[in-house]
């Protein structure tokens, strides 16, 4: 739960720090695509049923590694910044919340042949 | 209230379609809408000034963007609307609604999941392209992202109930629209 939360700020960050520090256009610009799709993965998989979306970050960490060398940013503390973000993000979700509750297989039970919800052991 | 244990999906812990799971996703929605609706009333001139505590003409600059007149309605009353679908496809049905009524939570899903993203991202890129930010459209951007998580999880519960219809050789069309003899059939 706390690391969902460690990457909502992360989002927020890359959201917020092109104009406090000054970013160029195209350092901006990446930090205001890639922030806000990074808080919404990193909110939606607060809930339990849907934590799995936290790994739809991962393309996005991955970019912010490589971004800063791609679009040639020319400030030292945006690249810096960037990188360390993608590292962050990264490594945070890939951590799996505690479930507390069971959701009969979850949504790869769709995809199943003996999908959880079909054989309860408490029926 | 509604977590009866025969109304709890096989292999949950809960029912998803409880009202306790749903009453605060529609509170959540009316936030929204109410946010939308002002903001289009703003939009079509109906009020003059535009509430903006932090980012002096971002609301301004944005509201009145070409993007967000790209439509014959202005994309604040979009918004409305589809918070008012997300709120009436919440209230509608009982707290088995997961297995009587199919439709009406893909229909709630799909409002509040995938057309919820997408208006987020429409909101949100704005500064991308003109450079400001809009308190109120990130107030609503947030009331849409916190909606999507609780609402999916009654989605699964349907598609997961759709998915044992079709194992046991039922009408899958018939179950989604909760048609009484198909659905008796099915746990």
């Amino acid at each position: 739960m706390w690391t969902i939360f460690i990457n909502i700020i992360l989002g927020i960050w890359l959201m917020a720090a092109p104009t406090i520090l000054g970013y160029g256009p195209i350092a901006s610009d990446n930090g205001h695509i890639v922030g806000p799709i990074i808080v919404t993965f990193s909110t939606i998989s607060l809930w339990e049923a849907t934590n799995a979306v936290r790994k739809w970050n991962y393309p996005f960490a991955l970019w912010l590694l490589l971004a800063p060398w791609i679009l040639e940013y020319d400030l030292t503390i945006a690249i810096v910044s960037d990188m360390l973000i993608g590292a962050m993000v990264f490594a945070m979700s890939t951590l799996r919340s505690s479930m507390k509750n069971r959701y009969g297989g979850g949504w790869t039970s769709l995809w199943k042949k003996y999908p959880d919800h079909m054989n309860d052991p408490m029926e | 209230m509604g977590q009866r244990s025969e109304y709890i999906p096989p292999g949950w812990d809960y029912n998803p379609a409880a009202w306790s799971q749903r009453i605060p996703i529609v509170i959540l929605a009316f936030v929204g809408f109410g946010i939308a609706t002002y903001l289009s009333l703003y939009q079509l001139n109906y009020v003059d000034t535009v509430w903006e505590p932090f980012f002096g003409d971002g609301s301004i600059t944005i509201l009145n963007s070409k993007i967000s007149r790209l439509l014959p309605i202005p994309d604040a009353a979009l918004g409305a609307l589809g918070y008012l679908v997300d709120a009436i496809s919440g209230i509608i049905g009982g707290t088995n609604r997961w297995r009587r009524m199919p439709w009406i939570v893909i229909v709630f899903g799909l409002a509040v999941g995938p057309l919820g993203f997408i208006s987020v991202m429409l909101v949100v890129f704005q500064p991308v392209l003109f450079s400001a930010w809009c308190t109120l459209c990130l107030a609503s951007a947030i009331v849409s992202i916190s909606m999507i998580g609780p609402a999916m999880d009654e989605m699964l519960a349907s598609l997961q109930y759709i998915q044992r219809a079709k194992r046991s050789g039922i009408s899958t069309w018939k179950v989604f629209w909760g048609i009484q003899p198909e659905v008796e059939k099915i746990k």
